[in-house]
């Protein structure tokens, strides 16, 4: 039955960035799929928030409280998994996004604003694949999923730091595809376009081809298809889900003028 | 079926769905997996030999507790494209799924390869997806939407020796893809492709030319051909209303191979 296979009951997933919005928003659905669920993030009040939805589906709930720009707290994070839970089948890389500098012109950038905004978007999906997959291996078996950016596709304007690393993850899921591609172990890679997050940036997002923002809830069945077994086979592969955006651009709104809504 | 919360967006429960090419391998597992999750199928072949193999395949569609009719036709021409979906529409009460999977494989040198050749392939490959999205899509746009998705290859994204033309028709359909999607993206019509990797599939010199099959085989991510049933999972999100917010997109079911150098 092929709705059956994209049940994840019996597997634990680590995700990243679960304190709040999408990620709280995946614990939940990925628990209500069968996993138990790590929750990382730096809040600690924002965790047991989660934790307790997360626990009122039936499913465990193990509060890693992370900073995935510190590789110690990172790989404590998956120690206390692999105690508490017994295994690592998924790792959901959702932490990461705006950061100091973002919308600045290069030549006022700092030091600070870039590091900064290299090792929230990239460093810590680096960290997390690296402190997983040594488990992924012994378990013979694992799916990652790194949250990427149209912005890792395409430039954008004063987008510096968050564009490089978020290109920059595009090319860690390939590598690692192609490293561990017959280990059973499957790195894929969500590419969002503008979501409720940013939507204040974006003026309803009339100028999308579909007309509208994506809903962060949109995002969960992306990430659910791409941890469970429906996506076997599918390996170092970017999933677009922006409404369009990125299938077209290089006329406004992706259509003739003339048919602007 | 009642479906957990964690997966209710994946249901097309009583959709109606056409597959164009259902007599082919990818054909008729994208039909069975439509048909696992819900719908009911118009299963349709331009092979006038194939009726007695469909009625196989409407059989088992059957048991599962769904409809299914048969349409085997002698052409591809825009007539039969277009009574397709007048067929669907009437027996189904509805259109609201197509999937294109004819695929007529061409392997031969430039030089060696004639105009007629050229015709036919572009034909098969490219003119029928063009027809059978245009048809489908005045269809779909009247009665208020639809998804479409266009089966094609990875040769669609790199250059395969002796697949020079064949790749080229995939290629068009990869942007045939991105422009029927932003031409209706506010119609609500999803258009998306699937890019296969190398399947098992009788016609296929990945099967039937034993000296390659073997070299290739070694080459895989996998180090394994694709069985055709292997696409259902992507297939399913893709259909379904948990791709609400993903058109002009393709996802490449190949293990990896695209990511390598």
């Amino acid at each position: 039955m092929i709705l059956d296979s994209f049940k994840l009951d019996g597997k634990v997933a680590i995700i990243t960035g679960a304190g709040r919005g999408l990620g709280r928003a995946m614990a939940v659905r990925f628990a209500q799929a069968g996993a138990d669920v790590v929750a990382a993030a730096r809040t600690l009040a924002e965790l047991e928030q989660t934790a307790e939805l997360v626990r009122a589906t039936g499913r465990k709930c193990l509060i890693a409280q992370t900073d995935v720009t510190r590789s110690d707290q990172v790989n404590a994070m998956a120690a206390a998994a692999i105690k508490e839970l017994g295994r690592i089948d998924i790792l959901i890389n959702n932490a990461g996004g705006y950061h100091k500098g973002m919308g600045k012109p290069l030549h006022e950038l700092t030091d600070d604003e870039w590091r900064e905004g290299i090792d929230t978007n990239l460093t810590g999906q680096f960290y997390c694949c690296r402190a997983v997959v040594t488990q992924m291996l012994k378990q013979q078996g694992g799916k990652i999923i790194n949250i990427a950016s149209g912005w890792g596709l395409r430039g954008g304007k004063n987008v510096f730091a968050y564009a490089c690393a978020k290109g920059a993850v595009l090319q860690l899921t390939r590598s690692l595809a192609v490293t561990y591609s017959r280990k059973n172990i499957y790195i894929n890679c969500i590419v969002p376009g503008i979501f409720e997050g940013a939507a204040k940036y974006f003026q309803g997002g009339k100028f999308i081809p579909i007309g509208r923002i994506g809903q962060d809830a949109e995002l969960g069945p992306l990430a659910l298809f791409l941890a469970s077994d429906a996506s076997n086979h599918l390996n170092g592969a970017f999933i677009t889900i922006d409404g369009g955006g990125l299938a077209g651009g290089i006329s406004p709104t992706g259509s003739l003028p003339r048919q602007i809504g | 079926m009642a479906l957990n919360e964690a997966f209710k967006e994946f249901s097309i429960e009583g959709k109606a769905a056409l597959v164009i090419g259902a007599e082919l391998p990818l054909g008729a597992a994208a039909a069975a997996a439509l048909a696992e999750a819900g719908a009911n199928l118009v299963l349709a072949s331009q092979d006038p030999g194939t009726g007695d193999q469909l009625k196989e395949l409407a059989k088992k569609i059957s048991a599962m507790g769904r409809k299914a009719v048969v349409q085997v036709q002698s052409a591809i021409s825009r007539a039969d494209l277009s009574a397709c979906m007048d067929l669907t529409v009437k027996e189904l009460g509805a259109l609201d799924i197509l999937v294109n999977a004819l695929d007529v494989p061409f392997f031969a040198p430039v030089e060696g390869t004639d105009d007629t050749a050229f015709e036919r392939v572009i034909e098969n490959n490219f003119k029928t997806f063009w027809t059978a999205c245009q048809e489908a899509g005045r269809t779909m746009i009247q009665r208020g939407g639809g998804v479409i998705v266009n089966l094609t290859s990875i040769m669609a994204e790199r250059g395969v020796p002796n697949a020079t033309l064949y790749g080229a028709a995939q290629a068009a359909v990869l942007n045939l893809t991105r422009g029927l999607a932003l031409e209706w993206a506010r119609k609500n019509v999803r258009v998306n492709a699937i890019e296969m990797g190398w399947v098992e599939d009788p016609r296929s010199p990945a099967v039937n030319d034993e000296e390659f099959a073997k070299t290739l085989v070694r080459y895989l991510p996998e180090q394994r051909l694709l069985k055709p049933e292997e696409l259902g999972g992507a297939l399913l999100y893709l259909v379904s209303p948990a791709a609400a917010y993903v058109t002009g997109q393709s996802i490449a079911i190949d293990g990896g191979l695209l990511c390598r150098v």
